[in-house]
């Protein structure tokens, strides 16, 4: 209908800030971790995924997609050798997530099959600054009077209020900190796959409901204020387009509309490169496109091994 | 007049004499005719010749690997389709006759350099040559200072810490299998819902964590059950029926493997023993393949080691199959087929290392025609998500068709183990009953690299 990040903003009682947040910019910046060599392998992970993965001549991207994100994982993986902390790390796939909220009188519930979630013995340092937080006191959230703000939700009749941490890890998981979340838009048909806007309204509301159940898990179910904010990150891609979040609870206080706001840093709509030619375009005998991935952009991919440093380094 | 005549014919003789005198030797020209050969297209044995001579030039002269690979497989007839992962009783000797390979028990020497030392706490592990996991008997009576370092020229390298490894695999382990809350598995698909996750989320963080110490494995390409061709001959056999019948064919086989896992890397690993070394025999089977079970079928003649040709990283460093629910242990228990178990190991390794460092030479260029100058060494290790059994696997020859055959004495080598369990059970949060060796085994493989590395 309209921008679905803006009513994923109302229901979450987020406030929205453009760009990554200064911590993850600070990474992407610090040459000091070797970012530069790796755009070497990350051009031949991209090339592999799109170009030489199968023995067809070109993969779906059912099958490119998937291969792209374990690919840029595994590089990301083996900066392990660097930092050994990073092998306090988990991959988690499909992980269901379910958590309840209220949002002035109005029961929200979010559940589902979340992606890839990775999760970290350690959890993520607070992004935002006590003076930011207090600050989200005075914004306003936006409403969209007179449509209502569940407007395509789903209505259901919650029997059981289930507030897990949504794959349910029994206790005693000793990487009980939800870091980052992956989301990938892998249909074949484009019809099928969600839009870059609903693609960020998705993300929105899984890395809160992550969130939110790890915040009633540390503090326990009462809303208030939270004093160590729980943030956890999230990112999405369709196999070329990359859209990076990161999102921070400030208050489990939902219910009325003042008072302190999460906050939500969104990086949208960052191509990883321009076109992969898996055969060269020949028009009259000469060949007018060569083969290959043209358009390659590495701060994409700096940007995606800065949010899986986050937190160790 | 008569006298006159003859002095005419007489002086005539004598010039037509003169004239066939050679004065000299002429050049040697362009011989008048084009050489005698045998027919192309008639039908018989030396056109047959002919045409595959013709065909050989035609590979051999291919300007690129890719155009080799599409002549190699062009012409499409009935082939036998290989499973690695196979019930079939007694497959491995079957396999190992149609890929000509030697299989020696246990694991192959190494060098002492290419170990680091390992250090536990409480017991300490003798680092260098060790045949066999079982050999290095742990709490050995050494005190931690007489631990062989063997790279005394380099500075100690820093210890492995086998806890550290024990905690990361026990963790993998504990998340699939007991901290992550899944649905109940699939009817039948029991390996999906925990193994196969397990195994993933094992050799992932163990690559990253080894990393530090193999630089080969951090220039290196993880693939997701990727898919695995290689098509060949090997032997003949006379065409049964059809419109071919009676003429004399090659045996084609083919072999499609989907590992679990693989890890590609831009550096061939080095060769265990040297190219011709002979370490046993290979068997001999009089049958036809047909009755191993196998069973023919015609389609594309694929070669493939898992990213095409263009990729840097075009050499194999190990491989991770998980045996599907049918070929679990239990059933061969209950069949009374105990003697089995082993074979279904040894026969998805052979074929599935055969397969792969075989494409893996003929995407260096290698053919039976032209064979391997060097041999090409891969690992595989073969699980059901409990027992784990390794193999190395040496490809020294090619030449496997029934013509390159005859004066070829060098064959391929297979190292493996039997399968060994790498714990006993899982319960309450705890694995029990954790065995070092096999984990020791696996770390060894991955961390196995060039010596110049």
């Amino acid at each position: 209908l309209f921008p679905g990040v803006r009513q994923a903003q109302w229901l979450t009682k987020t406030k929205l800030v453009e760009g990554l947040p200064p911590a993850v910019q600070g990474i992407v910046d610090n040459p000091a971790h070797g970012l530069q060599e790796l755009e070497e392998r990350a051009k031949y992970a991209v090339s592999h995924a799109r170009l030489w993965d199968t023995a067809e001549v070109a993969p779906r991207r059912e099958q490119y997609c998937p291969v792209l994100f374990e690919n840029l994982i595994h590089i990301c993986r083996l900066m392990s050798g660097k930092y050994p902390s990073l092998t306090k790390r988990m991959l988690a796939r499909n992980c269901r997530i379910a958590a309840t909220w209220e949002r002035e009188s109005i029961l929200l519930q979010v559940r589902g099959l979340s992606g890839i979630l990775m999760n970290s013995m350690t959890p993520i340092p607070p992004v935002a600054s006590k003076e930011e937080i207090l600050a989200t006191k005075e914004h306003v959230l936006e409403t969209f009077y007179p449509i209502a703000p569940t407007i395509d939700l789903q209505e259901v009749n919650v029997y059981k209020e289930l507030n897990d941490t949504g794959e349910c890890f029994r206790d005693g998981y000793p990487y009980s900190h939800p870091h980052t979340l992956f989301f990938l838009e892998s249909a074949n048909v484009r019809t099928d796959r969600f839009r870059p806007e609903q693609l960020r309204a998705k993300m929105l509301m899984f890395a809160f409901g992550n969130a939110l159940a790890k915040a009633k898990a540390l503090h326990g179910n009462d809303p208030k204020v939270l004093e160590q904010p729980v943030v956890v990150q999230s990112i999405g891609t369709d196999g070329q387009l990359f859209q990076f979040m990161v999102f921070q609870l400030n208050t489990t206080d939902l219910v009325s509309n003042d008072g302190i706001k999460n906050l939500v840093w969104i990086d949208s709509d960052q191509n990883l490169y321009e076109k992969a030619q898996c055969v060269p375009e020949v028009k009259k005998r000469v060949v007018t496109k060569p083969a290959g991935i043209s358009g390659f952009q590495p701060d994409t991919f700096k940007k995606f091994l800065a949010l899986y440093l986050h937190g160790t380094v | 007049m008569a006298a006159l005549g003859a002095r005419r014919l007489l002086r005539a003789g004598r010039r037509w004499f003169s004239e066939t005198v050679p004065a000299a030797p002429s050049p040697p020209a362009s011989p008048l005719y084009p050489p005698v050969v045998a027919s192309v297209t008639a039908k018989s044995k030396a056109a047959k010749s002919r045409r595959l001579q013709r065909f050989n030039q035609r590979v051999h002269a291919a300007a690129t690997v890719e155009e080799k690979l599409r002549l190699y497989g062009k012409l499409q007839r009935p082939k036998y389709t290989v499973y690695p992962q196979t019930f079939a009783l007694n497959a491995d000797r079957w396999y190992r006759s149609f890929t000509k390979t030697v299989l020696v028990p246990g694991m192959p020497p190494r060098a002492a350099a290419a170990k680091p030392p390992v250090a536990a706490a409480g017991t300490t592990l003798e680092a260098g040559r060790a045949p066999e996991p079982g050999a290095e008997a742990p709490g050995a009576a050494q005190a931690p200072e007489a631990v062989k370092t063997p790279e005394p020229a380099t500075g100690a390298a820093p210890y492995l810490d086998m806890g550290e490894l024990r905690s990361v695999a026990c963790d993998a382990l504990l998340q699939e299998s007991f901290y992550q809350n899944k649905k109940r598995p699939f009817l039948y698909r029991d390996q999906d819902h925990t193994p196969g996750p397990f195994l993933t989320q094992l050799v992932s963080t163990l690559a990253a964590f080894l990393s530090s110490r193999n630089p080969l494995l951090a220039a290196s390409s993880l693939d997701l059950k990727p898919e695995v061709n290689y098509y060949w001959h090997h032997g003949e056999e006379v065409v049964l029926h059809g419109h071919r019948k009676g003429r004399v064919d090659p045996v084609r086989f083919q072999i499609d493997d989907n590992p679990h896992l693989q890890i590609r890397v831009p550096k061939q690993l080095p060769e265990v023993v040297p190219l011709e070394s002979d370490l046993g025999d290979v068997p001999v089977i009089d049958h036809k393949p047909s009755k191993l079970p196998l069973f023919k079928k015609q389609y594309e003649n694929k070669v493939f080691i898992g990213s095409k040709v263009a990729d840097p990283c075009c050499y194999g460093h190990t491989q991770f199959h998980l045996l599907p629910d049918k070929l679990k242990r239990e059933r061969f228990i209950r069949e009374r087929l105990e003697d089995q178990i082993e074979v279904v190991y040894r026969s998805n390794g052979i074929a599935s290392l055969f397969a792969w460092t075989a494409a893996q030479a003929m995407y260096q260029g290698f053919w039976s025609e032209a064979d391997v100058t060097r041999p090409f060494v891969s690992q595989a290790v073969v699980t059901d998500g409990k027992h784990f059994a390794f193999f190395c696997y040496q490809l020294n020859t090619l030449a496997l068709s029934a013509e390159t055959i005859k004066n070829n004495p060098r064959k391929n080598i297979c190292w493996g183990t039997d399968s060994k369990p790498l714990y006993d059970v899982v319960e309450d949060g705890n694995v029990k009953g954790f065995n070092d060796e096999v984990l020791l085994q696996l770390v060894r493989f991955l961390l196995n690299r060039p010596k110049e590395l």
